[in-house]
């Protein structure tokens, strides 16, 4: 009768978070009996919520020293975002930690190391920390990388990875509809049809919206990419960019 | 076997199902003969008067008729809407065995131990033929369903076949029946009629039954050598075909099925056998535990057939009949013998999409059972009962669909149910270890998941959800958080419906209807009398459904009706407004319009959309009693009040919703004591007193009107009634109305008439009328009663009333919604769009002949201005390289990272699509699209001189936004932006790269043209001028595809060039007021541009004002005859240009020299604007080709503002197809 796996917890938690949906991310973080790990990683994906949301100053006062390594990596990102003027001594003590043979090697760390040297634009140390992957958001990362890397290829090889480890799997989906809008063509259509699936199945985030906005703007459909940022537009404000140049397609 | 129907009872021994309706008769051992709805599963009636038991019965084809044959020898006919016997025949001298109605002729055919079979008229009532020859008990005779044949089995171990070709010719005068019975015993040995055909030897042991094929000449029969065997006959013989072994005892009845290729046998073994009619092999076998099968009927039209055993009967089908289908978006796929077929609601036309899998004729109900569809993969999931459970899939070729010829090898796997859980994911379940495995379009495994409760059958609900059946529950499955969303107890659940938004459910089971939302909370049951069949939503959340006959809605509250009756059960697929679509038991696919009105109206009612509810209630016939009781019981009386013309309803409606002026219109016409009573009631509970005393004074009520005015304080109409009752001789009413006034006199008076002299002695000389008392005293004499001892006695006035006449304050009657509300119709106000055009209303400057001094100004300084303006905005912001930051993909990458790392070997970057975009194209739009602005300006330098290209500069930004989308991945990582390609197309291979997509577009300049000729037409020189300098601006940034576009493209430029300039001149001139001459010249000019022609009219017109205001008639006078030669649509635009004519042909002189010369053929430059006559030098814009004086040359083209005169460049270059 039984199920066979233990049911994940953190589900809905990872689930919102891949999606953008922060603030419910937030909301809905309060799970009874969650193991030592899984609070850890509870506690993790709910302050890169706060990150996502640019509420960096609450992440670095609510961090304390004694946290968990994948916690201090958090609050490391969350320094850097928040004073883009200093971030020599946050790379800096990154590189440090880094270096660390004790926690060096912590998925998390890793992973922010990954976004932090993504922000420097530069690509290469940040493949050094993440190419060697563990987890499924160190694989997406590297997609991620690889696409701005204007290399599809690797990205392509990646997303293999990660087809073996859960095809199923969130991110998974996501990144395989990354790389098929990198590489275009007739991939476009499967990319929003990724998206679709997620606009079926979850609540409509910010972020899914964008995505099936930017295929509808690749496949030509710029009236409907309009709608759908628009509403996008209601629900997050992180969707400047694509915006304005819709109005010029639409306008001119 | 599908059970249909089980009846428990004696042994039944004969069974015969009605032609058309669900009926079926049933003759039992104990002398019964019952007659059922095996569809309501009703007794529907009983017959008892046969005496012992009743071996054979039958049903007229088209008469309500049945006969019935039994153990006392009789045979009788039946009328069963009379309920009664109408006759028996009797003849036979031993049991009846079996009895059989001709299907044409008036004969029945019967069967006897008595060693005859005999033929019967039930019109005469007489037996016209006795079939001799068996020499043993007839156990089964029946006519050849369309030949003049008789088959009987017989214990004498044969078979006959009997010609009655004869005796239909002898019968066909009714005559002849009488001449006949006087024959009859001479014929009862040896008759002559009828003879033996074909005798048929082969049983061992006596023949129980026999039967013809419907259409075929073949016999089959079944005999207590426990073998079925089948015979063939032709026009001179019949010869044994083939023996069916299996049976384990004597074998009671064998029939062949009417449509399927199959023979069907019972026998006292209890059991009852399938056979294939071609391959002679057992199909299946149905047992029961103790139950001797006796006798089998088919029926001939619906696809059931029936048995009858030791303790009752079944009524059962082979197979299932409900074709499998899915339904996705508009499109339909179902199964239809071994295709797969596609129906397309939109057109309504079929076609079949697959050939499947033939259904194996091994066993039975094999045939597809469920369907599932992927529409994104177009693929298809067919469930089977085939191995015990399994499923096949195919992927449907896209452009393959309406062939479907081609035989697809399907990927197969077992399972008892399967279905697409997501786009390229299936789930098939595993019951054995009650589990679903995930799987791809390819066949493999993705996933297994247990599941959480005993499941039988999953069905869809919702991407990445099952919804998984047990006995007596359901639940709704996450698959990937493996959590349970959703649990009901249900009773078994057949079929699950979901609404096209997926956020309700209907869960149908054999007869209940379940409605929950997506987590399966329960919203409302139905329960149904019958077998619950299919259903789907409509669009405004309606529950249609069907059961085996009636389509039925369920309204989101749980209410529900019938909509209309169905002959056959169907299977609804689609509801689209009014049209249901649906699948009959054939596969075909059918479409039935339903009236929606009462259930549309109810819904209206129950979503308190009043509006629509009140225009539905004007515009359609949805009345009834059922209607207006369904109004009263939701409580909207006053909604059916507006159905009801029946006064009394109306009344009653009018009182419960409190209406009380149509109360009393219908009271009125009604006009009984009763209603004006009740009305009374009501409108003495709304406190609405005028209307109260009318009802009182209708019914004559006067104790209840008295008591009224009493409580109204209204004295006068009180005194009224007094006088009414002494009128009526009414003493009681009389003494009442005198007490309510208070009136003693009176009251002493009433008394005194009345006869109550004590009584009226005391009230008197209680209340202080002593002389009356006295004069009483003195009449009673003696019998003056004592005054009661110690009590204080008091006047008795009745209390002053707080209002005085007229109505209390009314109770608050709902009115609102539906009195009101029936005016406000919506009136669409639809914005007249104003006519637009008014040509010159800048133009202005009417002319006036008669007043040549009048110069009129205008508010050109206000235009003047706005221009100036404008052109300031155009200088600033001079073209700054430094301005602009090459996008970050340009940058060059640090490859110095690379080494450090030891194992892993960093990739470089590749090549950004834009860097692509750049290589690829010699186009400058596409260059600054790529963000490289500095090529692209090279590019225009080259090709067209430019060297100006401030005006450009938000062009390109707008081209290299306007080319990338930006894609928010990963949470707080900095965003991918991905270039947006041209012309996208979904078989576009990837990786292969189009050209960047382009903000600007030639459909855009047209436009901006037009609006161009539109502001010029209206005088509005400014706005057009800057229309088509931007058209000119736009232009070196245009791409288009074909050469034939490329050409429009230049002409555009020559027109946008022709109108700037001429724009620019008609602009400067009005700056000139105080120069009259430079004016004129420039008006001159201006007629020269190359213009469409009602601009050139207004142009000429301008130019001719112009000029025969500064008295240069003959210029004027020429540039009238332009006018006139265009010959002008605007009559005023005409007879000025005539008067101008007139003028000069008096004077045709020139008060004023002008630079102008128009017989000799000149361009104006583009800066100084002077004529350029042919001949002389010039130099041009490269761009825009605008003459210049030579002077001008390495100036910045005045025109398009852009390109530098005079130098070199190649030409406009804005197609891919120009450079192939």
């Amino acid at each position: 009768m039984a199920s066979a796996a233990a049911p994940d917890h953190l589900f809905n938690l990872r689930i919102n978070f891949y999606l953008g949906s922060y603030q419910s991310a937030i909301n809905n973080s309060d799970l009874p009996n969650l193991s030592p790990d899984d609070a850890v990683e509870r506690d993790c994906l709910v302050y890169r919520s706060y990150i996502a949301l640019g509420s960096y100053q609450l992440v670095i006062n609510e961090i304390d020293s004694s946290a968990a390594t994948p916690l201090q990596a958090v609050k490391l990102l969350a320094k850097y975002l928040a004073n883009p003027h200093d971030k020599e001594s946050t790379i800096a003590s990154l590189k440090e930690w880094l270096a660390d043979p004790a926690i060096g090697n912590n998925a998390t760390l890793r992973l922010i190391a990954g976004i932090v040297f993504m922000y420097e634009e530069d690509y290469i140390e940040a493949l050094k920390h993440t190419n060697a992957g563990g987890t499924m958001e160190l694989h997406a990362l590297n997609v991620q990388i690889f696409i701005k890397m204007h290399r599809s290829d690797y990205a392509e090889k990646q997303l293999r990875v990660m087809q073996q480890v859960d095809e199923d799997h969130t991110l998974t989906q996501l990144a395989n509809a990354w790389l098929n809008l990198a590489v275009g063509g007739s991939k476009i259509q499967e990319a929003y049809l990724i998206f679709q699936d997620f606009s079926e199945k979850y609540p409509m985030t910010g972020l899914i919206l964008n995505g099936k906005a930017v295929c509808c703007m690749h496949m030509g459909n710029f009236d409907e990419a309009e709608t759908l940022l628009l509403e996008a537009l209601n629900k997050a404000s992180s969707n400047g960019g694509n915006q304005i140049f819709i109005s010029l397609d639409l306008n001119l | 076997m599908l059970t249909k129907f089980e009846t428990k009872s004696n042994r039944v021994k004969g069974l015969s199902f009605h032609s058309k309706r669900p009926w079926i008769l049933a003759s039992l051992h104990s002398g019964v003969i019952q007659l059922w709805d095996f569809r309501m599963g009703t007794l529907i009636d009983r017959f008892d008067e046969h005496d012992g038991p009743v071996r054979g019965v039958h049903f007229h084809m088209s008469q309500p008729l049945f006969v019935s044959g039994g153990d006392d020898y009789k045979i009788k006919v039946w009328n069963y809407k009379l309920h009664r016997c109408l006759f028996t025949l009797l003849g036979h001298l031993d049991y009846i065995r079996t009895v059989q109605f001709h299907h044409e002729h008036p004969w029945i055919v019967s069967a006897s131990d008595d060693q005859t079979i005999r033929i019967w008229n039930w019109q005469s009532r007489t037996c016209i033929s006795v079939l001799t020859g068996h020499n043993h008990y007839v156990m089964c005779a029946s006519f050849h369903p369309k030949e003049d044949l008789v088959v009987s089995a017989s214990l004498d171990q044969t078979v006959r076949v009997w010609d009655i070709g004869s005796l239909k010719k002898k019968t066909s005068s009714p005559v002849d029946d009488i001449l006949r019975l006087s024959q009859m015993n001479s014929d009862l040995f040896g008759g002559v009629d009828v003879i033996v055909k074909y005798v048929l030897e082969g049983h061992d042991r006596g023949v129980n039954w026999a039967a013809f094929h419907p259409t075929l000449p073949l016999i089959v029969s079944g005999a207590d050598d426990r073998q079925v065997k089948l015979w063939r006959m032709n026009d001179t013989k019949a010869w044994e075909v083939d023996t069916l072994r299996g049976h384990m005892n004597n074998v009671s009845c064998v029939m062949f099925h009417p449509k399927q290729d199959i023979i069907i046998s019972n026998s006292e073994d209890k059991s009852i056998r399938v056979w294939d009619g071609t391959k002679r092999t057992g199909l299946q076998t149905f047992r029961r535990e103790h139950d001797r099968f006796w006798i089998l009927a088919v029926h001939p039209e619906m696809n059931v057939l029936a048995a009858g055993h030791d303790s009752g009967m079944i009524v059962f089908k082979l197979e299932r009949e409900r074709p499998a289908f899915a339904v996705s978006g508009d499109s339909l796929f179902y199964a239809k013998d071994r295709f797969l077929r596609y129906y397309d609601f939109l057109t309504q036309t079929e076609s079949q999409a697959l050939t499947i899998r033939r259904p194996g004729s091994t066993t039975l109900n094999q045939s597809p059972r469920t369907l599932s569809y992927s529409p994104t993969e177009n693929a298809v999931l067919i469930c089977s009962d085939v191995d015990g459970g399994s499923y096949e899939l195919y992927v449907i070729p896209k452009d393959n669909i309406g062939r479907g010829d081609n035989l697809q090898e399907a990927k197969k796997g077992l399972g008892s149910s399967a279905i697409f859980v997501a786009r390229n994911r299936f789930a098939v379940l595993d019951k054995g270890n009650n589990q679903v495995l995930i799987k791809n379009l390819k066949n493999e495994v993705v996933k297994k998941s247990g599941l959480p409760v005993t499941t039988d059958a999953i069905f869809y609900a919702g991407t990445g959800n099952l919804l998984c059946r047990s006995e007596d529950r359901v639940v709704i499955f996450d698959l990937q958080q493996r959590l349970v969303l959703g649990d009901l107890q249900t009773p078994f659940v057949r079929y699950v419906v979901w609404s096209n938004d997926m956020e309700t459910v209907a869960l149908l089971s054999k007869h209940t209807i379940v409605i929950t939302n997506k987590k399966l909370v329960h919203q409302c049951t139905l329960h149904e009398t019958i077998r619950v069949k299919s259903g789907a939503w409509d669009d405004n959340g309606v529950f249609i459904y069907t059961t085996l006959n009636h389509i039925k809605y369920c309204l989101p509250n749980g209410d529900s009706g019938i909509i209309r009756t169905l002959d056959v059960p169907i299977y609804i697929t689609k509801v689209s407004g009014n049209t249901v679509f649906c699948l009959d038991r054939d596969g075909k696919n059918k479409t039935i319009v339903i009236d929606a009105t009462e259930f549309i109206f109810k819904l209206s009612l129950l979503r308190k959309r009043y509006d629509q509810v009140m225009s539905m209630i004007r515009n359609s016939q949805l009345c009834g009693e059922a209607m207006i009781a369904y109004l009263q019981q939701k409580g909207f009386p006053e909604v059916a009040l507006h159905f009801v013309k029946d006064e009394k309803t109306r009344f009653k409606l009018a009182l419960e919703s409190g209406n009380i002026q149509i109360a009393v219109a219908s009271a009125k016409e009604i006009d009984d004591k009763d209603h004006w009573y009740r009305l009374g009631v009501e409108a003495l509970r709304q406190g609405n007193a005028g209307i109260v005393e009318y009802a009182y004074q209708r019914t004559k009520n006067f104790e209840r009107l008295s008591f009224l005015y009493l409580i109204n304080g209204n004295l006068e109409k009180l005194s009224k009634m007094l006088k009414i009752a002494e009128v009526k001789n009414d003493v009681m009413g009389q003494f009442h109305n005198a007490l309510y006034l208070g009136d003693i006199q009176e009251r002493v008076k009433i008394l005194e008439n009345a006869g109550h002299l004590p009584l009226a002695y005391i009230t008197a000389s209680v209340h202080g009328l002593h002389d009356v008392a006295e004069r009483l005293a003195s009449q009673l004499g003696n019998d003056v009663p004592p005054l009661p001892e110690g009590k204080e006695p008091s006047l008795l006035m009745p209390p002053a009333p707080v209002t005085c006449g007229g109505d209390w304050p009314l109770l608050r009657v709902m009115k609102g919604i539906f009195d009101g509300g029936l005016d406000s119709i919506g009136r669409g106000a639809v914005d007249e769009e104003e006519e637009e055009e008014d040509a010159g209303g800048d133009w202005g400057e009417d002319l006036d002949v008669v007043d040549v001094d009048g110069l009129q100004n205008g508010d050109v300084t206000e235009i003047l201005e706005y221009g100036e303006v404008a052109e300031e905005n155009e200088e600033e912001g001079g073209w700054d390289l430094e301005d602009l930051e090459l996008p970050p993909e340009v940058d060059t990458p640090k490859v110095s990272g690379g080494a450090r790392s030891s194992i892993f070997v960093a990739p470089t970057p590749g090549m950004p699509v834009s860097q692509i975009w750049i290589q690829k194209s010699s186009l400058a739009a596409e260059h600054a699209a790529a963000g490289n602005f500095d090529t692209a300006m090279r590019l225009l330098n080259r090709q067209l001189g430019i060297r100006n290209f401030a005006p450009l500069k938000s062009m390109f930004l707008d081209l290299h936004t306007g080319s990338q989308s930006y894609l928010r991945a990963y949470s707080s990582v900095p965003v991918v932006s991905l270039a947006i390609e041209r012309g996208w197309s979904e078989s576009a291979s990837p990786n292969v790269r189009c050209p960047p997509a382009l903000v600007f577009n030639f459909s855009q300049l047209d436009e901006k043209l037009k609006a161009g000729y539109k502001a010029t037409k209206a005088g509005k020189f400014t706005e057009g001028l800057r229309l088509f300098v931007s058209i000119l601006h736009t232009i070196p940034l245009i791409v288009v595809e074909s050469r034939r576009e490329v050409d429009e493209v230049k002409e555009l430029i020559i027109i946008a060039k022709e109108y700037v300039l001429g724009l620019q001149m008609e602009l400067k001139r009005r700056e000139m007021k105080d120069d009259p001459v430079r004016q004129q010249e420039l008006a001159a000019y201006f007629t020269h541009c190359n213009l469409q022609m009602p601009h050139l009219r207004l142009a000429l017109q301008n130019a001719m004002v112009v000029c025969s205001k500064a008295k240069n008639w003959a210029t004027a006078g020429n540039f009238a005859r332009r006018l006139l030669e265009t010959n002008p649509t605007n009559e005023n635009q005409a007879k000025a240009a005539r008067q101008v004519l007139q003028a000069a042909e008096r004077n045709m002189t020139d008060a004023v020299q002008l630079n102008y010369d128009f017989r000799n053929p000149f361009v104006t430059c583009g800066a100084t604007y002077v004529p350029i006559y042919r001949g002389q030098k010039d130099v041009s814009c490269p761009y825009c080709t605008t003459r210049f004086v030579p002077s001008q040359e390495g100036q910045l083209c005045s025109v398009c503002d852009l390109a530098v005169v005079g130098a070199d460049a190649s030409g406009l270059l804005c197609s891919p197809s120009q450079i192939r």
